[in-house]
């Protein structure tokens, strides 16, 4: 079991456009793109397993080492803070975090005169981080899902959220008035595995890197 | 009020510490006796530090973030704030510099401990760690760096483990491309967190929005591909132009050559762009890694500015192995090479017990390891204890198809019995029967 490595990819578009990336290279994954509720797969001539995760959930796999290499938005890294290596930016799932609020109130509000604020998000590390290094105190209300509500029935002022199109933040009367950080998607790399695998694991990026 | 054990089951110990039943903790020893008797055959003795010290004075040797680690309380006697080392690195400078002034140079230490970390609640982490490491103080050369090296993978090997990696790295390297940029605090920073992830996309854009040179700027972009096999030495003294870098480089080849002739070359990986314990090293630094363990089983580096802090300035290099980590490598590897010592039950079927603690007597004498049942009860049962912990062999005293001179010798495994005299030397040295 050793010798194959291991990849823990999420749902979703990441995943799609994580198997056509990997196409490229010859890893061959189509299988992950199946209907089946299988969560592992493996690929035994070409060594390689992969298994399907949460989004959340990549980097710990990776930093336990139960997955060699994870596929992750840069907004879940900076969230969680663990000791992984990322390599490289697989560029794709673009998307900003911010901060938001309702149209009528950005506009009398000046961003710079912010003290003590109220911000509702799923990624209250990140928002704690980035407030107190700008020096504004701020009262975290972390949420799961729908942020976007919590300023419309009052239960925060603002939100930190990532948006990519800003559709769902014009729908609900909220505009943009901060960015936090960039996101896209990266390529994560358990630290032992990239030792004691390393001729493989750095196969693997610099493959990727010449299409990136 | 005191509070019953039994209504206190599900809380019976803190997050973050074990309780190791025998199995484990007799691997656990397995371990830590490979690794004494490595540290003592090349020439170290052991220390043995006390459990807390003052914080303060631990705090000399430790960066900041392990001193946040350390478990700390205040003592009653002086008032002053002590704590639980979280490393005991320091409490060996400690010692060092203060108890052995009369020592001549180089001093070889080396100890087993046990520390304490506090960890982030959810984490699932241990707080409690075994460490078993060496310090080797009083010496420059490369050739003590490789002897840290060399003795890890002779550990390693003898623990059994396959396929092992030694990652080494040296901080001066990197310093002397960053000493060449005039970078501001944050800009560093946030530059080393990067490097230290290998993210050379945001390494790239923080370079984006300085002003140095553009030399120094691709040399900092390459950081986080240095890494790989030895030859990432060769290509970076290609690239790399300052002194300082070329000197480390110069000094890392040299260990990497002396590790060839302890005949470790296929073990070696590079990382250049590795930059933990920045704060704390000096030169040469590596980490051990094993098969299918996400971290580090071993790792340390020469840290020469430490002895000084403590008021007595000297080279020095160490490592120590995290004992935990092995455990759960030994566990995951299908080979333990436990050393098998044969183990017996005693059962006695007569009233007298003479006969049979004198037998006893006499089988651990020979080296075996004995336990006596003393319970009474059917054989069969006893039979099946021995089964269920371990036991090769029962061996019975006073069997009534025996002579009164005689003793039956059953196999666990298969129920075979044999029958000997208990006072035949001849008889009780053939190992191989009883285990």
């Amino acid at each position: 079991m050793n010798d194959f490595i291991t990849i823990a990819i999420p749902k979703g578009r990441i995943l799609e456009e994580s198997v056509a990336l990997f196409k490229k290279i010859g890893i061959d994954c189509d299988e992950l793109l199946g209907s089946s509720r299988k969560l592992i797969f493996e690929n035994p001539e070409q060594k390689m397993r992969y298994m399907i995760v949460r989004a959340t959930d990549v980097p710990t796999y990776v930093e336990y080492g139960s997955a060699d290499l994870g596929i992750v938005g840069k907004d879940t890294l900076l969230e969680q803070g663990k000791d992984l290596y990322e390599p490289l930016d697989l560029k794709f799932g673009y998307c900003r975090m911010m901060v938001a609020e309702p149209v009528g109130l950005a506009e009398k509000d000046d961003p710079s005169r912010w003290a003590n604020i109220r911000i509702a998000t799923k990624y209250p590390n990140i928002t704690e981080k980035y407030f107190s290094s700008r020096g504004i105190q701020v009262e975290i209300i972390k949420l799961y899902g729908s942020i976007e509500l919590a300023p419309l029935v009052g239960l925060s002022e603002r939100i930190v959220d990532l948006v990519s199109t800003g559709e769902t933040l014009k729908q609900n009367g909220l505009v943009e008035v901060e960015t936090i950080a960039e996101i896209t998607t990266r390529l994560v790399v358990n630290r032992a595995s990239l030792k004691t695998k390393h001729e493989r694991i750095i196969g693997i990026i610099e493959g990727l890197e010449r299409f990136l | 009020m005191k509070v019953k054990a039994e209504n206190n089951r599900e809380n019976s110990v803190p997050k973050g510490v074990t309780d190791f039943l025998p199995e484990q903790a007799e691997l656990i020893g397995f371990i830590e006796e490979r690794i004494n008797r490595t540290f003592e055959l090349w020439g170290f003795r052991r220390i043995i530090p006390p459990m807390f010290e003052f914080e303060e004075l631990l705090a000399v040797g430790m960066d900041d973030s392990l001193r946040d680690k350390s478990f700390r309380f205040e003592d009653r006697q002086s008032h002053r704030l002590l704590a639980i080392p979280p490393d005991i690195t320091p409490q060996v400078a400690r010692i060092e510099a203060m108890r052995m002034s009369g020592y001549p140079l180089p001093h070889r230490l080396y100890y087993n401990g046990r520390v304490l970390r506090q960890v982030e609640s959810q984490s699932g982490r241990s707080r409690e760690l075994f460490q078993s490491g060496v310090e080797l103080i009083g010496l420059e050369s490369p050739e003590a760096d490789a002897e840290m090296i060399a003795m890890s993978a002779e550990v390693l090997r003898k623990l059994g483990f396959t396929g092992f990696k030694l990652d080494l790295g040296q901080v001066e390297f990197f310093r002397g491309i960053m000493s060449a940029a005039d970078l501001s605090l944050s800009v560093l920073k946030a530059l080393q967190e990067s490097i230290a992830r290998k993210d050379s996309t945001t390494v790239r854009s923080i370079l984006e929005s300085v002003d140095i040179p553009d030399v120094t700027k691709s040399e900092i972009a390459e950081l986080p591909r240095m890494f790989g096999s030895a030859d990432v030495i060769q290509k970076a003294s290609l690239t790399v132009r300052n002194d300082r870098s070329r000197r480390a480089l110069d000094n890392l080849a040299k260990v990497v050559d002396i590790l060839a002739i302890h005949g470790i070359r296929d073990e070696l990986t590079i990382d250049l762009g590795e930059i933990r314990g920045l704060s704390y090293h000096t030169g040469v630094t590596f980490e051990g890694f094993v098969p299918d363990i996400g971290e580090p089983v071993c790792g340390g580096g020469r840290y020469d500015g430490l002895m000084g802090r403590y008021g007595r300035p000297a080279p020095a290099t160490g490592f120590a192995f995290n004992v935990l980590n092995l455990l759960q490598g030994l566990e995951k590897s299908a080979v333990i090479n436990l050393p098998v010592t044969p183990k017996i039950l005693l059962f006695n079927m007569k009233e007298d017990r003479t006969a049979a603690l004198e037998l006893t007597a006499r089988l651990r004498e020979k080296g075996f390891i004995v336990a006596r049942d003393i319970i009474r009860r059917d054989l069969h049962d006893s039979i099946e204890y021995a089964r269920r912990t371990g036991i090769q062999s029962v061996v019975i005293v006073g069997d009534l198809a025996a002579d009164e001179r005689d003793a039956v010798l059953l196999k666990v495994s298969d129920g075979t019995r044999r029958v000997f005299t208990m006072t035949d030397q001849a008889f009780l040295d053939r190992s191989e029967l009883f285990s």
